[in-house]
C-alpha cells in the first residue's frame, strides 16, 4: 500500500490532478482510495460525477454514520470527502482531525493499493497538518506553477514539512508558462526535491472538469491523458521521499531576479 | 520572562464573578459543557443561573453561533432576565466565534454583556476588566466607576505579581499553622496588655468569613480586656451596589456585636490599596501585634512587628510564610463558604479563640 498527500496553493489544480491520478492508477488495476480533505468537499467530483455527502456533515446528524453513507465507488476507485465548515466559521483543522480519526477507526485502509489525500491549500495550522503529522500519508507531492505566489506557497509547505520532519516525494509542475521551467528547476534544486512531472495547460482538462469527469475518462488517448498516466506511474514507483529544505523570502526572490 | 508553573485563576472565571457583581441574573458560557464547571457551580450558590452552550466537536468544526442563539432565546423566554452575561471560553474563542453578532441577531443587545475572553489571555483580571468595559458601553456603570475598578484590578494584578502567588515561578502548597497555637499567641498578647491591631483587608464576599476574627477578638476583650484597634476596608459607599451592600451588612453585624471600626481603609473591592493605608496606620501607632485577615500580603508589615496572617488556600499560606509573616492561618475554602452568604460566618481561628477563652474562664472561675 502506498499513500500520498497532495499539497499546493489554493486553485493550483490539486483536486484535478488528484482525481486524474486516482483514475489513471485504477485503470492499471490498482484499488485506489481518494480522500478529499478540503472543507469544500469537491476533490472527488470528477470521479463520481456529482458531489458526495461529506463525512462531517453526516456525523453532525449521526455520530456514527456507516461506511456506505460516505464512501462512493467508481470501479476500482473509492471516494470519500471529509468536508468541513462553511467559509468564515468553525475550525476546518479540527474537522479534519475528527473526520480522519473516524475514518481510520471504521475503514481498513490496508485494503487499498494506493491512497491519495487531497489536502486544502497550505499547512496553515496543526489541524490541517494532521495527515502528514500523524504519518497517514507516507509522503507529500507539492503541486505548483511557476509564478511567484505559487512558489511562495510551495516553499511554505516545504517549511512545514521540514519542521514536522515529513518526507516529500517531489514537485508536480502544473500549467507551465513560457520559460517558467527555469524558476521551477531552481526552486527544485534549492529545496532538494525532484520534479516528478510537468502537466501542460490543457483545454481537454478544462472541458472534462466542466462535465465533472477526469480528462482520462473523457479523452483517454489524448496527449494530456498520456502525460498524466505516465506521471501516475512515476509516483507509484517512487521508492522514498526526503525532507525538503525551505527558502527565506530573499532566496525566493533571488529565483526570479537572478536572470533579470 | 518567567512562566508561572502552578495553575492560576482564569479570566473566564473572573469575568463570571464580575458579571455576578453587576447583578447579571444569567451567565451563558459559550463553550464545552465542562468549561469552568467549578466557578459555575459556586456562582449558582450565589443565585446566578449559569448555563453552557455545551459545544461539542460538531460546533467546534462548523461554528456554534446558532447554538448560542438558541440557548439565549430559550433562556430569555424561560427567565426573562434583566441582564445576561455571555462569556467566551478557550474553545469558542480559538475558532473565532462572534458573541456580539449572535446577540444582535436575536435582538438581545440592550441587556447582554458579551465578554470575549479565554483562559490563555494572561492575568485573570483581564476577564473582569473586559466585563466592566462592556458594562460601561451599555450604561450600567459610569466611565468614572469603570476607571476606578480598572485601576483596582490592575493594582490587584501588580500585588499578585510582586507579593502574591504570581511572584514566583512555583509556590508549593503549605499547611496552616495550628489554630490553637495562634489563638494562644493572641490571648497571651492581650493578657500582657500588648496593643493589637486587627485588620480586615478582604476581597468582596470573603469578608463574610474574615470579619469573624473581629467578633472573636471583641469577645476576648469583653472577658479579659485588652487594647485592640479595628481597621477594615468596609466603606459602604464604594463599589457596585452589591459590594456596597456586603459592607453595610457586615458593619451592621459587627456593630451589633460591639465591634466599632476605628479606621475604614476603603471599599471591599479596594483591597490592593486599602492594605497600604492599613500599613500606614499601624506603623504610625504603637501596635505590637497585627492580625490581618483576607489578603494579608497587601498589608506589608511583616518583619516590622509580630504578624498573624489569616488567608485562604494552601498556596497563599505558603506564600505568606515565605514572605515572613510570623503565623499563617488557612481558613479553608473561604470563597466556597462565603458565596451566597449574607451574614458573617464563623471562622476556624475565631472558633478556636472562643473555645480557648471559654476554657480560660472556666479554669479561673
Amino acid at each position: 500500500m502506498k499513500s500520498v498527500a497532495i499539497y499546493g496553493k489554493g486553485g493550483i489544480g490539486k483536486s484535478t490532478l488528484a482525481s486524474n491520478i486516482a483514475y489513471a492508477l485504477s485503470k492499471i488495476g490498482l484499488k485506489v482510495l481518494l480522500i478529499g480533505c478540503d472543507p469544500k468537499a469537491d476533490s472527488t467530483i470528477n470521479i463520481i460525477g456529482k458531489r458526495i455527502p461529506p463525512l462531517l456533515d453526516l456525523m453532525k446528524i449521526n455520530k456514527n454514520p456507516s461506511i456506505d453513507m460516505f464512501l462512493f465507488k467508481l470501479d476500482n476507485i473509492s471516494c470519500i470527502e471529509i468536508g468541513g465548515p462553511e467559509p468564515g466559521v468553525g475550525c476546518a483543522g479540527r474537522g479534519l482531525i475528527v473526520g480522519i480519526n473516524y475514518l481510520l477507526e471504521n475503514l481498513d485502509i490496508n485494503n487499498y493499493d494506493f491512497i491519495i489525500f487531497d489536502v486544502p491549500a497550505d499547512i496553515v495550522c496543526g489541524g490541517l497538518a494532521v495527515i502528514v503529522k500523524e504519518k497517514y500519508a507516507e509522503g507529500v507531492i507539492i503541486v505548483t506553477s511557476d509564478d511567484f505566489m505559487s512558489i511562495y506557497a510551495a516553499n511554505n509547505i516545504c517549511r512545514g514539512l521540514n519542521t514536522l520532519k515529513v518526507n516529500a516525494f517531489g514537485i508536480l509542475y502544473n500549467r507551465p508558462m513560457k520559460n517558467g521551467i527555469k524558476y521551477i528547476e531552481k526552486f527544485s534544486r534549492k529545496v532538494n526535491l525532484p520534479i516528478i512531472g510537468i502537466i501542460p495547460y490543457s483545454e481537454e482538462i478544462v472541458n472534462a472538469n466542466k462535465i465533472m469527469k477526469t480528462v482520462i475518462e473523457v479523452y483517454p488517448n489524448s496527449n494530456i491523458s498520456n502525460i498524466i498516466k505516465s506521471i501516475s506511474l512515476s509516483i507509484l514507483n517512487i521508492k522514498e521521499g526526503r525532507i525538503p529544505n525551505w527558502l527565506s523570502i530573499n532566496e525566493i526572490e533571488e529565483i526570479f531576479h537572478e536572470d533579470s | 520572562m518567567s512562566v508561572i508553573l502552578h495553575p492560576r485563576p482564569s479570566p473566564i472565571a473572573a469575568a463570571m464573578y464580575m458579571l455576578r457583581d453587576l447583578d447579571a441574573e444569567v451567565i451563558v458560557l459559550h463553550g464545552p459543557s465542562g468549561c469552568c464547571f467549578g466557578p459555575a457551580r459556586l456562582l449558582e450558590k450565589d443565585g446566578v443561573k449559569v448555563f453552557t452552550t455545551a459545544l461539542s466537536d460538531n460546533e467546534l468544526i462548523f461554528g456554534g453561533e446558532e447554538r448560542l442563539k438558541n440557548v439565549l432565546r430559550k433562556i430569555d423566554e424561560l427567565f426573562k432576565p434583566k441582564l445576561i452575561g455571555v462569556v467566551g471560553t478557550c474553545a469558542s474563542m480559538i475558532i473565532g466565534e462572534n458573541l456580539k453578532k449572535a446577540v444582535e441577531e436575536i435582538n438581545l443587545t440592550n441587556k447582554t454583556i458579551c465578554c470575549n475572553v479565554h483562559s490563555g489571555l494572561g492575568d485573570n483580571t483581564i476577564g473582569a476588566i473586559e466585563v466592566l468595559k462592556e458594562a460601561n458601553k451599555l450604561g450600567i456603570i459610569s466611565k468614572e466607576e469603570f476607571e476606578r475598578q480598572k485601576y483596582m484590578l490592575e493594582m490587584a494584578t501588580l500585588l499578585e505579581k510582586t507579593r502574591g502567588t504570581a511572584r514566583l515561578e512555583y509556590i508549593p502548597n503549605s499547611p496552616s499553622d495550628d489554630p490553637s497555637k495562634v489563638a494562644y499567641e493572641i490571648i497571651d498578647s492581650i493578657k500582657n496588655n500588648k496593643e493589637i491591631a486587627c485588620i480586615l483587608n478582604a476581597k468582596k464576599e470573603t469578608a463574610f468569613l474574615f470579619a469573624d476574627i473581629m467578633i472573636a477578638l471583641k469577645e476576648i476583650q469583653e472577658k479579659i480586656g485588652g487594647r485592640i484597634k479595628f481597621i477594615a476596608n468596609l466603606d459602604p459607599n464604594i463599589g457596585l451596589p452589591r459590594i456596597r451592600n456586603y459592607s453595610k451588612i457586615i458593619l451592621e453585624e459587627l456593630n451589633k456585636k460591639g465591634v466599632n471600626i476605628d479606621f475604614i481603609t476603603g471599599g471591599l473591592d479596594e483591597y490592593p490599596i486599602a492594605g497600604i493605608k492599613a500599613r500606614e496606620i499601624i506603623l504610625n501607632s504603637s501596635t505590637e501585634l497585627a492580625i490581618i485577615a483576607g489578603i494579608p500580603h497587601a498589608v506589608a508589615i511583616e518583619g516590622k512587628i509580630k504578624t498573624i496572617a489569616i488567608t485562604s488556600g494552601s498556596r497563599a499560606t505558603s506564600n505568606l510564610k515565605s514572605l515572613g509573616y510570623n503565623f499563617v492561618i488557612n481558613e479553608y475554602g473561604a470563597h466556597r463558604i462565603t458565596l451566597g452568604k449574607k451574614h458573617i460566618h464563623r471562622s476556624i481561628l475565631g472558633n478556636t479563640i472562643r473555645k480557648m477563652i471559654r476554657k480560660i474562664m472556666r479554669d479561673t472561675s
